[in-house]
């Protein structure tokens, strides 16, 4: 067993990447439904921006607390530094610095420009409920494909930079960043169903459109974790066995199994095919709570699996 | 560039006296940790904040029962390709002109990175100045004409210090020596520059496989994945979108 140390990201990271993914999975929703009929669609696409900004703005703070040196995070993106080699195809531009395989480099810059254009979606939104705009569905349509590729890499980012380390389980497996990915987009459409279904009888269309994105959504998150596990169980690699072990079997198998599995995928999934015809908002409502848990759960459970150090 | 230097540890003359941790300690200005019963002699269990240099004291039993000692000293391997250099996310860590990889102190902001990403756990937290630290190679003395502290130090040559091409040329005609003398699992680690990461500028003879002193038998780089994962991510967009396009289009007035 090769001997390893951890970083032992607490509690915080698992935090930062779960507001992570759900800004960037309902920024990307809101988005689309905003490019397939806006009007149809307003109240998913008002919900959507607002709250992809909403979770935003805890994300950095979580991110400060977590470093050893606080007052330093502006690193994370520039530095006036000597002119050494900092890694593969790394960019300088004068103190700015961009490391494309670095994946924490890359996804604090996600951060600021997804921060930025969720920013810029929910003014737009605010300025058209308050009526002082004119039509502003161009300038949404801009913010909305922009910012929607960054949406896109944040909530992936996470999984991408996890496989990317030494530690057994992230790095003998796949699919993580395709996980994190797909968790990102259930979360995020649950999230705003789950504030759709307290507005009432105007939401139900938007509800029922909501739930044609999350099935299929959940069958990707189910699809990637067994991909995920699979990968790690078929690679051999050392110590990958005895890690994918203390998330199946060892100690945090019930929070796997009950958590992850059943609560987060196989109950929502039932809930959400079973009401088929009719939209219940207070199902809807216990769903969307359900995915939400398991979506923090997949994340906190496999990121503290892959970091206890084994002997 | 200067030309490249390395250390090369013969783990075959070690004598476990860990003149080269002490040295280390003093040189580096190290602080004393608290001792802890790892099972064997050795202190401490891991590279530690504190412990750039660790002698390992690996109790083995040979074809007769009898106890033998595996001693080696152990250290940062100065990747040529280092994943904790590639996973920095600052710039901290940085390749020195003499092809040695080290933290800039002044830079880094502790997110410990690259802590997790080191294929060999050499990287360690410091809860008091909140950084990553690792051995430096001595980067000072480097600067100065002297090699590491741990090199100089070191009574039986276990450890010596020179460039890269004289001292893996050395170790090549050692191991063949050893295997002459009967120990056929005398082998090098990370000397081979067309191997796992490059090859290490800290390089080892060994007289057991790899695992047999903790190191993994073949270290991979961890940014190799980033490739492939970033692939399936963009691949588990394009079935999201694809997803919430279908669920959002217009249905032909069914609404």
């Amino acid at each position: 067993m090769p001997l390893l140390q951890s970083a032992d990201w607490p509690l915080l990271i698992d935090l930062y990447f779960f507001l992570a993914g759900l800004a960037g999975g309902a920024f990307v929703i809101a988005t689309i439904a905003h490019l397939l009929g806006g009007q149809r669609n307003r109240e998913v696409v008002r919900v959507g921006y607002y709250l992809a900004l909403i979770a935003l703005i805890p994300a950095p703070i979580l991110l400060i607390m977590d470093l050893g040196m606080p007052s330093r995070f502006v690193h994370m993106l520039m530095v006036a530094k000597p002119d050494v080699t900092i890694g593969m195809d790394a960019i300088n531009l004068g103190p700015l610095h961009l490391k494309p395989f670095s994946p924490m480099n890359m996804g604090a810059w996600a951060l600021l420009g997804l921060s930025g254009f969720a920013f810029l979606a929910a003014l737009a939104v605010f300025l058209e409920d308050t009526k002082r705009g004119r039509d502003l569905s161009a300038f949404k349509t801009t913010v909305g494909v922009i910012g929607g590729f960054f949406a896109f890499f944040l909530a992936a980012y996470p999984g991408v930079l996890l496989g990317a380390t030494a530690r057994p389980l992230f790095q003998n497996g796949k699919f993580l960043g395709a996980l994190f990915l797909a968790v990102g987009a259930t979360t995020g459409a649950a999230a705003i169903a789950l504030i759709l279904s307290f507005l009432g009888q105007e939401g139900t269309g938007s509800l029922s459109r909501l739930r044609r994105i999350t099935v299929p959504a959940l069958l990707l998150q189910a699809a990637t974790l067994a991909l995920f596990v699979l990968t790690v169980g078929m690679s051999g690699g050392e110590g990958a066995a005895q890690s994918l072990a203390l998330l199946l079997s060892g100690p945090y198998s019930l929070t796997f199994w009950v958590g992850a599995v059943v609560v987060g995928l196989v109950v929502p999934l039932v809930l959400e095919v079973s009401g088929r015809q009719q939209v219940k908002p207070g199902l809807v409502a216990i769903s969307a709570i359900l995915i939400l848990i398991g979506g923090f759960l997949v994340k906190y459970v496999i990121i503290a699996a892959g970091q206890v150090v084994l002997s | 560039m200067a030309r490249t230097v390395a250390m090369f540890t013969d783990v075959s003359l070690c004598i476990g006296c860990r003149a080269c941790q002490v040295a280390c300690k003093q040189w580096n200005q190290l602080p004393a940790e608290e001792p802890e019963w790892t099972g064997t002699y050795q202190n401490h269990a891991n590279f530690t904040d504190k412990t750039y240099r660790l002698v390992r004291f690996i109790e083995k039993k040979d074809e007769k029962g009898a106890l033998i000692w595996h001693l080696m000293s152990d250290v940062c391997k100065h990747c040529a390709q280092a994943g904790c250099l590639e996973a920095c996310p600052t710039g901290a860590i940085y390749r020195t002109q003499y092809g040695t990889v080290n933290i800039n102190q002044d830079i880094c902001n502790g997110c410990r990175y690259c802590v997790s990403a080191c294929p060999f756990g050499v990287v360690a937290f410091n809860h008091d100045t909140g950084r990553a630290s690792k051995c430096t190679f001595c980067n000072d003395r480097l600067h100065n004409g002297l090699g590491p502290a741990c090199a100089k130090a070191c009574p039986t040559e276990s450890i010596q210090f020179g460039f890269r091409d004289e001292l893996a040329a050395k170790a090549r005609k050692r191991v063949e020596e050893l295997k002459k003398m009967g120990y056929k699992n005398a082998q090098l680690y990370g000397e081979d520059q067309n191997g796992p990461l490059g090859g290490l500028n800290a390089f080892f003879l060994l007289l057991d496989k790899p695992s047999g002193y903790g190191l993994p038998e073949k270290p991979r780089l961890p940014q190799n994945n980033v490739f492939v994962d970033s692939l399936l991510s963009i691949g588990s967009a394009l079935l999201v979108g694809i997803g919430a396009v279908v669920a959002f289009r217009e249905r032909g007035g069914k609404e």
